[in-house]
């Protein structure tokens, strides 16, 4: 099988006799509690209500009306954190799958051509979207469905942040992705690609050149390296730039490196998943995933953890990376580990991993991505009127996404820190909302 | 596919409803802030829970309802023996004028129940009075502790007159009449509600049925200390045949008459079918007990997007278009034949289908073992579609039209040499076509 085939397409998602076998399972519960863990609203106590009412065309407007990446949310959602976990069905057998749902109606309204919305009566004011990942285009998209001109700036090629250039394509395709697209491009958002907001405050060059207000959805590009000291040592990515080569599709240049060869992934997170499965896929001979604590500490979810196993990754816990060994060359040829044991709980309330002195070790690698993490971008520098956080996260009001009176405004990932997808959606969202109003009373 | 243009909007015998969805005379209406919650929700209008002089003692059975569940499925029918309206007439009245009042742009319809000609006239009069835009005559109910009450009424045709007559006499509002399901041909007693003057007919009320009998004590459900009865039976269960009441009477040439379609309304599909067959508006109350009020969400969505998708803007243009497609059974092309197709590609190898043909049909599937397939054999099959009506895959069964050269196999004979035992004469067939 060639790369592309292992990489373009996520797996089919379920069809509308299982939908309504699921909806058929549902409890239809009265304040259903479902609708109140979706952290962006998209009210699966109605939309499956209306699957079983045989409304399917309301049940398809029910969800994305309330969440514009109503369909990529059904892909990427850990729905057994959210919505499924408060599943009253889970009392009789199993939750009802709301994920697997709420996909199935998004993509049924592809296959029916049932459109949700409508071009609305154009406004005057102008709004600008820094960034076109799942907060910028849910934000755009809420704004536009009011009327008002938006536009995104995305600095890559294409918009979509991270579910465009950071998640796999084997769990979310550009085929999907184009089609929920397509609803912002009908609300008549404009997209101005290529297009990086940067320079000494780059937002009041925003807001002079018209637009009335600024979202700030920037998410986290910024890397900490691991190892202080000079980087750029051949064969060592930070998982940001390794997945966007992949996204990219760039996969003879990495397959020459990783084919038939040995890989460390550094991290516990679901972003080292992400990292190793892929290097896995590429073909590597052996995979490492290289934490500093214990299996039942990683961040990453269960089921991931445990599925990666089952590809057949060696799970080097309780190590810590110390260093890089170099060729001649410069090229990475051994990661320097020395063991950890947990002593007593840190601040994140986890037991702290403490080295443990001597045991120093080398392991014979020729790549490594480091997954440790991401930060804010350093480079940009906003506005004065932007405060940031000790982590460099923007300081944003909860209730409204309000950053600055000169409405701007931010949410998803810079504001919160690492967070989820649905999480941005709502972000996008509320602000609109605060938006919307702020302009109405100008 | 937008449906922002679309116009639900009726007008039932000179009455203006915002959409065609009502509740029907039930627990569901029994007070006006039920009703009221029932209106934010959506509904178009209300037939008000039936109305009595208060000169007879009203007192409903406990318990009063049994439902009929259906595997999983909950609620496919609904037996009660809830009485009409046992509230004080006054208070009934308050109720209306309540609702007259806040929400003067739903129409509200009373139902009342007389029994005698001057409690008739008294009960119809007093709504009037208070805010009703229109009457419903209850000639319906199956399970009246007073006699010679409800749809005993509905039976005798000359008294149903009799009342509608009476009624009509005192008030100038419209007057419906609401049959009862439990008579032969429903055309007969319209024709006589019409001929005292109605100015509608809803239908139907529900059917004499039994849900559910004890299995320890034999005593039919709802048990009302020791006795059952046959009752009021409806919901989803009824609706084939309540549509075909409607039908009938879309179709009478003599009567001309708006219709209001009840019985086992859930969903948009279901108005859809009733306003098709004829009805003007729809009343729903087992769909309301299943799942509330909220419903009727669902049938205004579902009911606009099939609009839009057709492009039909006016609700009114749906009603009788199936009319002209419903004819008698000799009106079949027999020449026309076709069988069942099947796509093997997609079958999951369940074997529902195999089953029922050898057991319920032209036993024209053989079972492939290893594979788990079914393999028709084409000419054996009778296009009876039962196995496409249990196989869990849409689209794997489907209906083929056969040209006309085709033959279907005759169902063999099992032991051909008894004929020699056989006592038969051929009975001259007879020539359809002269
Ligand atoms: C590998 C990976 C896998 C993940 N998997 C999941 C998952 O399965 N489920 C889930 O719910 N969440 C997942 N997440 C988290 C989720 O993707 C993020 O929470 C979400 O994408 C945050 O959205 P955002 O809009 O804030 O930022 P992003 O998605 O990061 O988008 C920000 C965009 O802004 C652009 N940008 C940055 N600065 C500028 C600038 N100055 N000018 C113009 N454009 C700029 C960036 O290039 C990017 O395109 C994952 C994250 C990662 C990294
Ligand atoms: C509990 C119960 C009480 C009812 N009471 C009345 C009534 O007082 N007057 C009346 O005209 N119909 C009454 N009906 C009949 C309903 O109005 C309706 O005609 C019937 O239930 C069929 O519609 P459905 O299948 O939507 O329930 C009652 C039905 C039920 C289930
Ligand atoms: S958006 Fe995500 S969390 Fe919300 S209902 Fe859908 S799948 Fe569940």
């Amino acid at each position: 099988m060639s790369y592309a085939e292992h990489f373009q397409e996520m797996e089919k998602g379920i069809g509308l006799a299982h939908a309504i076998a699921e909806a058929d399972r549902c409890l239809l519960c009265y304040d259903a509690p479902c609708s109140k863990a979706c952290p962006a609203e998209t009210d699966p106590g109605a939309f499956i209500r209306k699957l079983r009412l045989r409304n399917i065309t309301g049940a398809i407007r029910t969800i994305k009306d309330n969440n514009i990446l109503g369909g990529a949310c059904g892909v990427l959602c850990p729905t057994s954190k959210l919505c499924e976990k408060e599943c009253s069905a889970t009392g009789i057998s199993r939750p009802i799958e709301i994920g697997q749902i709420q996909r199935f109606l998004v993509e049924y309204g592809w296959q029916i051509g049932f459109k949700v919305f409508e071009r609305a009566k154009e406004r005057k004011e102008k709004v600008a979207v820094v960034g076109s990942g799942p907060a910028g285009l849910s934000c755009a998209g809420e704004l536009a469905k009011q009327g008002y001109q938006v536009t995104v700036f995305a600095e890559r090629s294409e918009p979509g942040g991270v579910i465009r250039y950071g998640v796999p394509a084997y769990r979310f395709d550009k085929k999907f992705f184009k089609n929920e697209l397509q609803d912002l491009y009908d609300l008549g958002v404009e997209f101005q690609c290529n297009t990086k907001i940067e320079g000494k405050a780059g937002v009041e060059k925003l807001l002079n050149d018209g637009y009335k207000a600024v979202f700030l959805s920037p998410g986290l590009w910024g890397t900490q390296p691991l190892i202080p000291g000079p980087q750029n040592i051949q064969g060592v990515f930070t998982s940001a730039d390794f997945l966007v080569a992949l996204r990219e599709e760039r996969y003879e240049e990495l397959g020459k490196q990783i084919k038939g060869k040995r890989v460390a992934v550094i991290g516990g997170g679901s972003v080292a998943m992400d990292c190793v499965e892929s290097a896995s896929k590429l073909g590597a001979k052996d995979v490492y995933l290289v934490y500093r604590r214990s299996f039942a500490q990683m961040p990453a979810e269960e089921d991931e953890r445990l599925e990666v196993l089952r590809l057949g990754v060696h799970f080097l816990v309780l190590n810590q990376p110390v260093d890089y060994l170099t060729e001649s060359s410069g090229k990475v040829n051994a990661l320097k580990l020395i063991r950890t044991q947990l002593a007593e709980p840190d601040a994140s309330s986890r037991r702290k991993p403490v080295e443990i002195k001597g045991s120093e070790w080398e392991l014979d690698v020729d790549f490594v991505v480091e997954a440790v993490g991401q930060k804010p971008d350093e480079a940009v520098d906003w506005s004065p009127a932007v405060k940031l956080d000790k982590k460099g996260l923007i300081v944003a009001d909860p209730e409204s996404g309000q950053v600055s009176s000169k409405l701007i405004f931010a949410g998803g990932d810079i504001v919160r820190g690492p967070a989820l997808v649905v999480e941005a959606v709502q972000d996008g969202k509320v602000a609109a909302r605060a938006i919307a109003k702020a302009l109405s009373k100008t | 596919m937008t449906a922002k243009n679309i116009d639900l909007s009726v007008d039932f015998a000179g009455v203006k409803f915002k959409n065609p969805f009502l509740l029907s005379s039930s627990p569901v209406s029994n007070s006006a802030e039920m009703v009221a919650q029932s209106f934010e929700a959506g509904w178009g209008g209300v037939v008000f829970k039936t109305l009595a002089s208060g000169r007879w003692p009203i007192v409903h059975p406990s318990p009063r309802m049994n439902p009929y569940h259906y595997g999983s499925t909950k609620m496919m029918g609904l037996q009660n023996v809830e009485q009409i309206s046992d509230r004080p007439l006054k208070d009934n009245l308050l109720d209306l004028l309540y609702l007259k009042k806040n929400y003067p742009d739903h129409p509200i319809v009373a139902s009342v129940m007389g029994f005698s000609t001057e409690d008739w006239q008294y009960v119809a009069k007093a709504a009037e009075d208070n805010g009703a835009d229109m009457l419903e005559l209850n000639f319906s109910c199956p399970h009246m502790t007073i006699e010679g009450s409800g749809h005993k009424v509905g039976q005798a045709f000359p008294l149903l007159e009799g009342f509608t007559e009476a009624v009509k006499k005192v008030v100038k509002i419209p007057v419906m009449a609401k049959m009862t399901p439990n008579i032969t041909d429903i055309t007969e007693p319209a024709m006589f509600a019409k001929k005292g003057g109605a100015d509608a007919i809803s239908a139907v009320n529900t059917f004499r049925g039994i849900s559910e009998i004890g299995r320890d004590d034999w005593i039919p459900k709802p048990n009302i200390f020791g006795v059952g009865a046959e009752s009021g039976y409806s919901g989803p269960a009824v609706k084939p045949v309540a549509l075909h009441f409607i039908a009938d009477m879309a179709k009478c040439k003599g009567l001309g008459l708006p219709l209001s379609g009840i019985g086992g309304i859930e969903t948009w599909v279901d108005v859809l079918e009733y306003l098709l067959v004829g009805a003007t508006t729809i009343q729903v109350t087992t769909g309301i007990i299943h799942y509330g009020y909220r419903i009727v969400e669902d049938m205004a969505e579902g009911l606009r997007d099939y609009m839009a998708s057709k492009g039909i803007n006016e609700v009114t243009d749906l009603i009788g278009k199936a009319l002209p497609n419903l004819k008698e059974t000799d009106h079949f092309d027999l020449e026309r034949q076709g069988r069942a197709e099947y796509n093997y590609d997609i079958c999951i190898g369940c074997g529902q289908c195999y089953i029922v043909c050898n057991d319920a049909a032209g036993q024209a599937l053989e079972w492939e073992a290893e594979k788990r397939r079914p393999k028709l054999i084409e000419d054996k099959c009778l296009s009876c579609m039962v196995c496409s009506f249990v196989c869990p895959v849409p689209g794997l069964i489907t209906f083929k039209e056969m040209p006309k050269q085709w033959q279907r196999n005759e169902t063999a004979v099992m032991d051909p040499s008894l004929e020699k035992e056989l006592k038969y004469e051929r009975f001259e067939e007879v020539d359809l076509k002269t």
